[in-house]
């Protein structure tokens, strides 16, 4: 039976939702392909994550449970993944992992090991079929059915791309975090769990981890916002951000975005931006200010509930994706707003309720 | 000690010149640059080179005006370079890309670590470093943010998710070096003045800038470029319109637009009480 395999990516016992994601996004794949769902989940002390993952849409649940595995380390865990891969009759018709630090790091070694395709930072995932036509490689042309569609943001250009390696299974992509839907949890479902083998060789031991410094970052706080206000090149200077910060203040729960054009300017750290090389988001609130919603910021945050842009070009892209702008100076614009929001107590920020349209009265 | 550091060109993206109407980018017209995380990757190697002495050799792979960059790191204070230029390379995904430069790798000696940047800015797949030492058969540290030599050994820090990672990890290795790591220093005079001397001195400049092709390296020029290249661009589409129209105020006073804006919308759960 075909079978489409995620890597159920967790720290200190815990899962990562991108684990989850991944499982909601290979369900729908496995369904269209008539195939198995499984996933591998590595670590130590981790026989309560089977459970989650079979509620959470796995079939199949390949486990390795060593000391060798509780922290991540690149070589022992692909040691453990290509003797799984190398264990089964046929490989698997589709290998998904996250694109989060641990998955483009193991991916990649995979992919080059197996001598197969893959797709890095997808942001759809689709079956379907492809006609290769173009005579310049000979080998390739011909119809090929359930083709892993992995389709992703072509960097600097407003498009998106679908790639395709059909030639060779299994076919490989990472998935965004936050991107994918994970399925509602379902505890009556049924699935296996598979104890699988860890024989490491001592070439795989050889980097040790030191220490890991947890750190509180405000990565943490950006992915967990109901409000993120961001701002871009147009804010003009370091000193904007003092603004951004102020707007940000105005809402429960809220951080502080940024483009990557404001990062690369120095104007903030590079763990507030928003978007290809930095975080995706799907808050309620998104408020974009001096951004102009090049594609490599809109994958990161096009998923968040309501979009509001202010930038002074009415023909910037980021009007074409927000679901409110407002068109002028942001230094103008959003010390009014400061001002509007500040002024409205309590009393008359009612409640929005089933309408939802909030009354604002001065 | 041996250190390499792979670098590339990409098509400058700031830049107006080269983006065609249809937002695609036409590379024989754009602006070129070297990539920019690979600014990062070049001070980690010519830190190898201040603290413990190393000699530092650039790899690029492209097309003949990709000597500009390699002449650009020769500015900063590498010592020797190789440039893989082949027609045969054209159209090469991240495994093929990975397999040339294993070649190239290969071709320019011993090495005790290879530094690439995190990723490209045209490619942007994070992909071909960790490829690459799974080709080399060596250990990797990707996200390196910091690191120093101990003996036969890396001591690094590595940035994720959940914090900072401090390893060990054995020689040779390969290391991909975040963007939060130390920015590339300027530009030596003496190295500046050792580009001009190169580019007058054809001799001298073949010998510090060795220009090769597949058959030089000794690479399968199959496992090469498009052919070699299980993946392939099959498609690509326009951006669509998300979440309806947008309700757009402009042209009016900024109160009025303002008020207009946070009547239209649902804040009250949201706004700090």
């Amino acid at each position: 039976m075909k079978q489409v395999l995620i890597f159920a990516e967790q720290t200190a016992g815990e899962l990562r939702p991108v684990a989850l994601e991944l499982l909601g996004a290979g369900r729908q794949l496995a369904d269209k392909l008539g195939a198995s769902l499984s996933c591998v989940v590595m670590g130590h002390t981790i026989t309560h994550l089977p459970s989650l993952l079979i509620a959470g849409g796995a079939d199949l649940v390949y486990i390795a449970d060593n000391p060798a595995l509780e922290t991540y380390r690149t070589l022992p865990y692909r040691r453990v993944f290509i003797d799984l891969i190398a264990s089964m009759e046929e490989p698997p018709h589709i290998i998904l992992l996250g694109s989060t630090t641990t998955g483009r790091d193991l991916a990649p070694r995979i992919a080059a090991y197996l001598e197969t395709g893959l797709t890095a930072d997808c942001t759809e995932l689709d079956i379907g079929p492809y006609e290769h036509t173009s005579a310049l490689d000979p080998t390739k042309v011909g119809l090929y059915e359930n083709c892993l569609y992995a389709i992703r943001p072509s960097f600097g250009e407003s498009l998106k791309a679908r790639i395709l390696g059909p030639w060779k299974n299994p076919q490989m992509a990472t998935v965004r975090p936050s991107v994918m839907i994970a399925l509602p949890v379902d505890t009556a479902r049924q699935g296996a769990v598979q104890e699988i083998p860890v024989v490491l060789q001592a070439e795989d031991l050889g980097l040790v981890v030191l220490e890991t410094l947890r750190a509180v970052s405000e990565s943490v706080e950006l992915a967990k916002a109901d409000v993120i206000v961001s701002g871009g090149y147009g804010l003009g200077s370091t000193e904007g951000f003092g603004l951004i910060h102020e707007l940000a203040s105005c809402f429960e729960n809220s951080a502080v975005g940024s483009s990557r054009k404001a990062v690369d300017s120095g104007w903030i750290a590079h763990a507030h931006q928003v978007g290809q090389t930095g975080k995706t988001v799907r808050p309620k609130l998104y408020i974009a200010c001096g951004i102009s919603g090049a594609i490599q910021h809109r994958v990161g945050m096009d998923k968040s509930a309501t979009i509001i842009a202010i930038n002074r070009d009415a023909n910037a892209p980021i009007f074409k994706f927000a679901h409110y702008g407002i068109v002028g100076d942001l230094y103008q614009i959003i010390p009014e707003m400061i001002q509007q929001l500040k002024q409205g107590t309590p009393s008359n920020i009612s409640k929005a309720g089933e309408a939802n349209v909030l009354t604002y009265t001065l | 000690m041996n250190s390499f550091v792979l670098i590339k060109q990409v098509p400058d993206q700031s830049a107006k010149a080269g983006v065609n109407a249809d937002g695609t980018i036409d590379r024989a017209k754009a602006k070129r640059m070297l990539n920019p995380f690979d600014c990062f990757a070049l001070e980690a190697a010519l830190q190898t080179k201040r603290l413990y002495g190393a000699t530092v050799t650039a790899i690029t792979m492209g097309p003949p005006p990709a000597i500009e960059i390699l002449y650009e790191a020769i500015a900063h204070g590498v010592d020797r370079a190789v440039h893989l230029c082949d027609r045969r390379l054209a159209a090469s995904d991240t495994l093929a890309t990975a397999y040339a430069l294993y070649n190239t790798v290969r071709y320019a000696g011993a090495f005790d670590l290879v530094f690439c940047g995190l990723q490209t800015t045209d490619g942007d797949t994070a992909q071909v470093g960790p490829q690459l030492a799974e080709r080399l058969q060596v250990p990797q540290v990707t996200y390196c943010e910091s690191f120093e030599v101990q003996r036969d050994k890396l001591i690094a820090r590595r940035v994720t998710e959940s914090g900072t990672q401090v390893v060990e990890c054995p020689l040779p290795s390969v290391v991909t070096v975040a963007n939060s790591a130390h920015r590339l220093a300027y530009k030596t005079l003496r190295g500046v003045q050792r580009v001009h001397q190169l580019q007058r001195d054809e001799v001298e400049r073949n010998q510090v800038i060795r220009t090769v092709s597949l058959d030089d390296i000794q690479a399968d020029p199959v496992r090469c470029g498009l052919k070699g290249s299980p993946t392939i661009v099959a498609a690509t589409e326009k951006v669509g319109e998300i979440g309806g129209k947008c309700v757009l105020f402009q042209g009016k006073s900024i109160d009025t637009m303002v008020s207009g804006l946070l009547t239209d919308i649902s804040l009250a759960e949201l706004v700090q009480r």
